[in-house]
């Protein structure tokens, strides 16, 4: 760890000028857009052509207690907290699922060969090149007929499609630096199938599972159009929720806040994973 | 402990033959390497024995009783891989508890047969470092542990040697075959590396395209190879065609009387480089005296391999390098009779 160290502090001696400027401009680039979020969600008014909000929420002081968006955004009146529930909720369920589903087949994929296995590898990628709108219609039809609009169950479904495609490939990938030694020992020493699962191949994975889990949910909770047409307005998530408010055209500050609270789950997952997708996870010796 | 039998091996993987037939009687407590070059079908041999893979025909018998069929848990056998296969996220010390932990074992039976282990693989003070922590021979020592805790009745090992330096090497070796003389555990290991094979075996089968080529004592092995193919795999040098006529080799370059069993007719003879000496004046009263001139001088160090073209052939004569020779330099070169093999099968 020590060592990594240095060769970090080494390597920002080494930057040059022009290196500087650009990592300056990449982070710009990312957490430029959040700047005017923030100052927006705490803004009372603030109206083109100010650069800066030109009343504060701050001296509005008497007419609302907190910021006036976020006042709004955790009153009851703006679905945030149902929204945010739903959102954790079938990210969650999608996840799961998605990863009951995909580590056999990733397996298979990666360590067995048979007939037709590129045009099925090609066919997996499909859902990531017919468009949302076109899936989402057709799916539409079909789950109003079936009765699953309109439910969770219809919506996790439809998550899946485009969730699948992306952890096969990050699984497959995974399987295939697995070698089969580590399960063929395992099996020497006398363990069972179940045992080598859960002792050997799962730990050995999970830097992969909880990087494809991530992954999956990120994409799950940010689906929009999929989910509008199958939520039918009864089921609200965050970014339903949030098209509701700006589809007028104006971000005004309570949209400003709810964008922000958006981004809160994510950033709290991003945080927690971080070290298990790091390698050295291994040599800390997580889980034992 | 246990003795091995293949009785008859075959194995098939479609159309592909790997292994066509193999008989092997490995005795109880012998150390025995498996050689070939690689895709000869050793490695097969030895995942067959293991149980991870199961033959098309023929038996596999520990102490006569057939096991072709006991899956890999329950067959009770060892193994070492080529890269260790140490479990990444466990520690040294659950490494090597993890074959009694699957099986159960009792708790305080399981830290008793630890404490024993460690102390004969020397690594107690590893015990809590994990794998990626370890040099390569701490972590085959771990591999060894983990593999000997479980008290399996067969050792496999899969190229014991071939991912440590020099140096370490000779150390794993010594401790390979004194730890195995110790617990007197029927040991089978594969290799492509005739030294290896050499160094570490008690027998040596060697295997050519899925078929045993030969199965003998490394001496045996080397003074005296089956066919030109052993011969040429275990490093021999000089293999001339020969008329062979009453103990007596007529070559390209002269004849030579030999002590070696042999049929009349056209044989091969062997010639081992170490076994001809290299003299500048011609001698006498010696037998097997042929002339030649130096062509070529390798320096290894320690030895000198000369090429001296003698008549139409290369002869390579190696010697220590007490002297040095020059390119060009006419020599006698001599052989004593019971040093020259005559190889009765030629392919």
């Amino acid at each position: 760890m020590a060592r990594r160290n240095a060769n970090a502090t080494a390597l920002s001696e080494r930057l040059s000028p022009f290196q500087k400027v650009y990592l300056w401009l990449v982070a710009g680039f990312i957490l430029g857009p959040f700047i005017p979020l923030i100052i927006q969600s705490f803004a009372f008014r603030w109206a083109w052509p100010d650069l800066l909000p030109s009343t504060w929420w701050l001296e509005q002081r008497e007419k609302s207690v907190l910021p006036l968006s976020w006042d709004y955004v955790i009153s009851p009146y703006s679905q945030v907290w149902e929204a945010t529930l739903n959102t954790v909720f079938i990210g969650c369920a999608v996840t799961v699922i998605c990863l009951i589903i995909c580590l056999p087949a990733a397996r298979v994929l990666a360590r067995e060969s048979f007939r037709g296995k590129p045009a099925f590898e090609f066919f997996l990628s499909m859902p990531l090149i017919v468009p949302e709108a076109a899936i989402g219609i057709a799916l539409l039809m079909i789950f109003i007929q079936i009765g699953l609009a309109g439910t969770y169950t219809g919506i996790i479904i439809v998550h899946l499609i485009p969730t699948i495609p992306y952890m096969i490939r990050m699984l497959t990938a995974v399987y295939q630096g697995l070698g089969r030694d580590f399960e063929e020992q395992a099996m020497i020493l006398g363990a069972s199938r179940w045992q080598i699962l859960r002792m050997v191949t799962l730990p050995m994975l999970l830097p992969g599972v909880v990087a494809g889990a991530l992954f999956t949910f990120l994409v799950s909770t940010n689906i929009f159009l999929l989910t509008f047409f199958m939520g039918q307005g009864k089921i609200i998530t965050l970014p339903t929720l949030l098209f509701s408010k700006i589809a007028g055209g104006t971000l005004d500050a309570s949209a400003a806040g709810i964008t922000l609270v958006v981004t809160v789950p994510g950033i709290i997952l991003l945080v927690v994973t971080e070290r298990f997708i790091k390698e050295e996870a291994f040599g800390k010796g997580f889980g034992n | 402990m246990t003795a091995v039998h293949l009785k008859g091996v075959r194995k098939d993987y479609g159309n592909f033959t790997a292994i066509s037939h193999i008989d092997l009687d490995i005795a109880s407590g012998e150390l025995v390497a498996l050689l070939g070059p690689s895709g000869c079908g050793k490695t097969t041999t030895l995942r067959m024995i293991a149980g991870l893979e199961i033959p098309t025909s023929g038996q596999i018998c520990f102490d006569g009783k057939d096991v072709s069929e006991v899956p890999v848990q329950n067959r009770n056998v060892g193994m070492v891989f080529q890269r260790y296969a140490l479990f990444p996220h466990m520690s040294v010390e659950k490494n090597i508890l993890f074959g009694l932990k699957v099986r159960g074992t009792d708790k305080a039976e399981a830290e008793d047969r630890l404490e024993q282990i460690l102390d004969v693989v020397q690594l107690q003070q590893f015990r809590h470092r994990f794998p990626a922590q370890l040099s390569g021979g701490q972590m085959q020592r771990v591999a060894i542990a983990r593999t000997l805790i479980t008290n399996p009745s067969v050792l496999m090992m899969d190229e014991p040697l071939a991912n440590l330096d020099t140096k370490l090497r000779g150390e794993m070796r010594r401790f390979i075959r004194n730890l195995q003389q110790r617990l007197g555990i029927t040991t089978i290991f594969v290799t492509h590396d005739q030294i290896e094979a050499m160094e570490l075996a008690d027998r040596v089968a060697v295997i050519f395209n899925g078929n045993l080529a030969q199965f003998d004592e490394p001496d045996t092995l080397y003074k005296h190879p089956k066919s030109v193919e052993v011969a040429d795999f275990m490093g021999a040098t000089n293999v001339f065609a020969a008329q062979i006529n009453d103990k007596t080799a007529t070559l390209d370059f002269g004849a030579l009387t030999f002590d070696a069993p042999s049929q009349n007719g056209t044989r091969s003879v062997m010639l081992r480089s170490e076994a001809i000496d290299l003299h500048l004046d011609e001698p006498t009263d010696v037998q097997n005296v042929f002339r030649g001139t130096i062509a070529t001088r390798d320096f290894f160090g320690a030895n000198i391999t000369y090429g001296v073209t003698c008549g139409h052939e290369t002869v390579q004569v190696t010697e220590q390098s007490r002297r040095v020779i020059d390119v060009g330099q006419d020599v006698w070169l001599t052989i004593p009779p019971e040093r020259i093999w005559v190889i009765q099968k030629n392919d």
